[in-house]
């Protein structure tokens, strides 16, 4: 299942000047949301191979056309348990900083075009420890929180493995 | 690229390797070898170096490389003893030409360096009454695309100027025997003379003949001289160095018919580029001494040429039956043949065996060998793609694709094989560099070094290569400015004032190990973990056992130097070592024993590309075992298992007792575990070790897929790959997997665990 991002997705009809593109997604009843350009292509779920302690949101890697990827279960990165993975489920396969990686989230929703002055700063959530929202899109029916991807990322690799180690030590 | 820029980088890559040999040979030398062998192949490469850098205008190369030649000359015709001969001074200079070559290469100004001329200037003065000019420009035939120079040099002066020839050669073989003394032998032997006259068409060389084949083709102890014409040779802003103007003239003593020449020549010459007449109506003599061009030199040289080919006869013959073999004075001519560019040589010229049997190679972009063996990573994966997809065929149509697929099986894997081969080199590649560093550091520090490298052959992939440089810099340089004491320290200590360090490469459990040893004062244990604490890298109350301690020498931001100098002791040094090692799915470790020395052990990978491993399961998870740590499996119901104490479980294997791990709960596996099976595994150090699991599904070449690139380090394994139905498993790294299951059992040190 890969759903081609085209232009005839569009929701907002005249994107204005500054505008940011957004690709939104959600996972139980929330909305969220990433620049358009960091997303690489998105496909159905696939199985993975676990990593040995890994943080708790690594799912595993797996092969897309000979490249290893992690894949990152957003459910369990906002805390609020884990993916029971099935074929309607979609790995968002994005670029972020020098790395590709795998998004595991239930369903992929729209693109849609929000003038950067709609975008507000993220409350200072006390629940986001990890800094993963970087800010939020009112839309008309839904509220929109945007991924800092880099956190969402960096809490997964060696830096979750060390500070594991750390807090264990 | 036209012809003359792409020689240029030739000559370039051939100086690299007569650098290496120059310095080689002087390293030999200055230990005290007394093989004037040593000293003709260090005055042959940087005579090789000054003719190259004569032809393609880099005149400081020349000046400087003429007066070092002078000054070798001397020690080569015995005016000067080996014994007495300044070779520290000598390797100094090798390192300036390394210096000057580097300069020319990048178009930069190269630096003059006076001091080490006026040095070499005295260099057999005082014996001497009167300096002779040692050849000024040598007519000789140095090998490689140096040679041309020479050649070009002859043909662009008109020739007659290739000077008094006669220097003694480079080569210390006697060329008498050639001109001289062969007639006279000839004369006593029955046969008749004959003249063969070999004129053949411009396109020789790129047809891929060269005219020594030609000559190799004619039985040598017959050939009583060689002429070569090189009159047609137009003048160097015309010539198109692929054109062959070269024509000869040779005379033969010879019990052979006229049709059996002719048999032996023409499958490499067409029937019109030579003839074959009998000497006696020789209207040609006044013709050919009407041609002052021809250099009694080249003769000579060609003549001497044949001469060594002659003691072997099956050599010559398979010279002949082979197009382009190396070392002779046209060859660098041929090397400018864009389809085949014939190698530098390797070895010392001198050699005989490697001058009959030059092995014919080809230089090849390391890009277009990367290209391939991505290529055929691609196949490897495909081909077990397809392995599975034949399984579930019904039987008589699965029989017979099975053994096609066996086939493939077993090419695919030559064929990798192959293409590995091709990007195998010897670390020598490296090691070479470190003397040098080590002579300019030990001047820098005031210390006595002496450098020891061993099994500089041992063979790993061009990745690894690349990547041992910098390790291999920081571990020397570690290692003197921080082990070594200074020379009046060490014979305080009861030492000898020269210290030493030993470079030491080895094949072990499917890595390349390379060990770092000196002898100098050890770790400062107590040092070392006072400055860990101040630094909070260790808790104060935290107990390091000795081996511990040590291993702080990895951790970020120590030195335990007590001032920080220009060669060490920023604190960067071997953290970073450490961190490139690992990424590189390596290891480095120390062993130090105080006032003893210290030990450094690198252990890489011998290829980055793929490995042959062995395909485990786990309860639902599948890895990879790389088959070069595998001892040996056997069942785990037949093999007694006993708990030690600390709930550590062993099994006796071959009378010793083995830690016994097992793998499901190292590494987490998923799904219920029904261990069946125990994988006896060697460590780096050497020690065994037996693994649990539950199913050996098979074994198979796997590509390696990095997965630091898009994730990060995973303990417990060093790669990735993609088995057969297209899902990942991990690679196992058994050392790093004992980490992993030690580091469940007591509080890790974060810092530690990954450097021992």
């Amino acid at each position: 299942m890969t759903l081609q991002i085209g232009e005839k997705h569009f929701s907002s009809a005249q994107p204005e000047a500054a505008a940011r593109r957004i690709v939104t997604f959600k996972v139980g009843d929330r909305t969220f949301g990433i620049d358009v350009g960091m997303v690489r292509e998105i496909k159905g779920w696939q199985a993975t191979t676990p990593l040995p302690h890994a943080a708790p949101h690594v799912r595993g890697v797996l092969n897309l056309r000979g490249v290893i990827l992690a894949v990152y279960d957003l459910r369990t990165a906002i805390g609020i348990g884990v993916t029971e993975a099935t074929a309607t489920h979609v790995i968002v396969v994005v670029d972020v900083e020098d790395k590709t990686a795998g998004l595991l989230v239930d369903s992929v929703s729209d693109i849609v075009d929000v003038p950067v002055s709609a975008v507000r700063p993220a409350p200072d959530l006390e629940r986001d420890e990890h800094g993963l929202i970087e800010g939020l899109v009112l839309l008309d029916t839904d509220i929109v929180a945007l991924l800092d991807l880099a956190a969402v990322i960096r809490d997964g690799g060696v830096d979750a493995q060390t500070r594991a180690a750390r807090a264990a030590a | 690229m036209d012809p003359l820029a792409e020689l240029k980088q030739t000559f370039f890559q051939e100086c690299d390797e007569l650098l290496g040999a120059l310095e080689q040979k002087l390293q030999a030398l200055d230990e005290g070898s007394n093989d004037p062998e040593d000293v003709n192949a260090a005055f042959r490469a940087i005579h090789s170096i000054k003719g190259g850098a004569g032809a393609f205008g880099c005149t400081e190369l020349v000046a400087f490389s003429h007066v070092f030649e002078a000054s070798l000359d001397h020690l080569r015709s015995g005016r000067v003893a080996i014994e007495d001969a300044p070779f520290t001074l000598f390797l100094r200079c090798s390192d300036a030409v390394a210096d000057l070559v580097a300069a020319a290469r990048n178009d930069e100004p190269a630096v003059e360096r006076p001091d080490l001329l006026a040095a070499l200037e005295q260099v057999g003065q005082e014996l001497q009454a009167e300096p002779r000019a040692p050849a000024a420009a040598p007519a000789d035939a140095p090998p490689g695309v140096a040679a041309l120079g020479n050649l070009l040099a002859m043909v662009e002066a008109g020739s007659g100027a290739a000077p008094a020839a006669a220097d003694d050669g480079w080569d210390d073989e006697p060329a008498g025997p050639a001109p001289a003394d062969v007639p006279a032998a000839a004369e006593a032997r029955p046969g008749r003379a004959l003249r063969l006259r070999i004129a053949p068409e411009a396109d020789l060389f790129r047809r891929v003949i060269e005219p020594r084949v030609v000559l190799g083709a004619l039985p040598a102890e017959d050939i009583v001289a060689v002429r070569c014409d090189l009159s047609q040779v137009p003048p160097l802003e015309s010539l198109d160095v692929t054109d062959c103007w070269m024509r000869f003239d040779v005379d033969l003593h010879t019990e052979l018919s006229v049709e059996e020449l002719h048999g032996r020549i023409d499958f490499s010459l067409g029937g019109e580029e030579f003839e074959i007449a009998p000497a006696e109506d020789e209207p040609d003599l006044a013709e050919t001494a009407a041609e002052p061009e021809v250099p009694n030199s080249v003769a000579a040289d060609l003549s001497a040429i044949l001469a060594k080919l002659g003691p072997a006869p099956e050599a010559r013959d398979e010279a002949a039956s082979q197009p382009a073999p190396a070392a002779a004075a046209p060859e660098p001519v041929a090397a400018a043949v864009p389809v085949l560019r014939t190698p530098p040589l390797r070895a010392p010229v001198n050699d005989q065996s490697a001058r009959q049997r030059q092995p014919v190679s080809v230089r090849v972009d390391l890009e277009r060998i990367d290209k391939l063996m991505n290529l055929v990573g691609e196949i490897v994966i495909t081909q077990s793609m397809l392995v599975e997809c034949v399984r579930s065929l019904p039987y008589d149509v699965y029989a017979k694709t099975a053994e096609g697929i066996l086939t493939l099986s077993r090419q695919t894997r030559e064929l990798q094989d192959h293409v590995m081969a091709v990007r195998a080199q010897p670390v020598k590649a490296v090691f070479q560099r470190m003397p040098r560093l080590v002579r300019e550091l030990a001047q820098t520090l005031g210390k006595e070094v002496r450098l020891v490298l061993e099994g500089e052959n041992t063979e790993v992939d061009k990745t690894i290569i690349e990547e041992l440089a910098d390790p291999l810099t920081h571990m020397i340089r570690n290692s003197m400015d921080h082990g070594l004491e200074t020379p009046d320290e060490r014979a305080e200590a009861g030492k000898p004032r020269e210290g030493t360090i030993r470079l030491i490469a080895e094949h072990r459990a499917g890595r390349i190990v390379i060990a770092v040893t000196d002898d100098g004062r050890g770790i400062n244990r107590e040092k070392l973990l006072a400055k860990a604490r101040s630094r909070g890298l260790v808790d104060d109350d935290a107990r390091l056992a000795p081996e511990e301690i040590d291993q702080l020498i990895f951790a970020a931001g120590l030195s335990t130097a007590e001032q920080v100098s220009d060669v060490s002791g920023r604190g960067v040094g071997m953290d970073v070592v450490r961190r490139n090692v690992e990424s590189l799915g390596g290891r480095i470790s120390v062993d130090s024993e105080p006032g003893r020395g210290c030990k450094f052990t690198l252990a890489l990978p011998l290829t980055l590309a793929v490995l042959e491993g062995m395909v485990i399961r786990c309860g639902n998870d599948r890895y990879v075992i790389p088959i070069a740590s595998v001892i040996e499996t056997q069942h785990l119901a037949s093999t007694p298992i006993e708990r030690l104490p600390f709930g550590q479980e062993v099994l006796r294997w071959r009378g010793e007792v083995t830690p016994l791990y097992r793998l499901g709960e190292v590494m987490g596996s998923m799904g219920t575990t029904d261990e069946n099976i125990v994988i006896i595994a060697e460590t780096e150090r050497g020690n065994n070790v037996g693994i649990a699991v539950d199913e050996i599904v098979g074994q198979q070449q796997v590509v390696v897929k990095s997965l630091e690139a898009n994730y990060g380090t995973v303990n417990g394994a060093s790669a990735a790959t993609i088995l057969g139905d297209g899902l990942v498993a991990l690679i196992l790294d058994i050392d790093s997997m004992l980490r992993l299951a030690a580091s469940g059992d007591r509080v890790p040190q974060s810092d530690l665990k990954m450097a021992g």
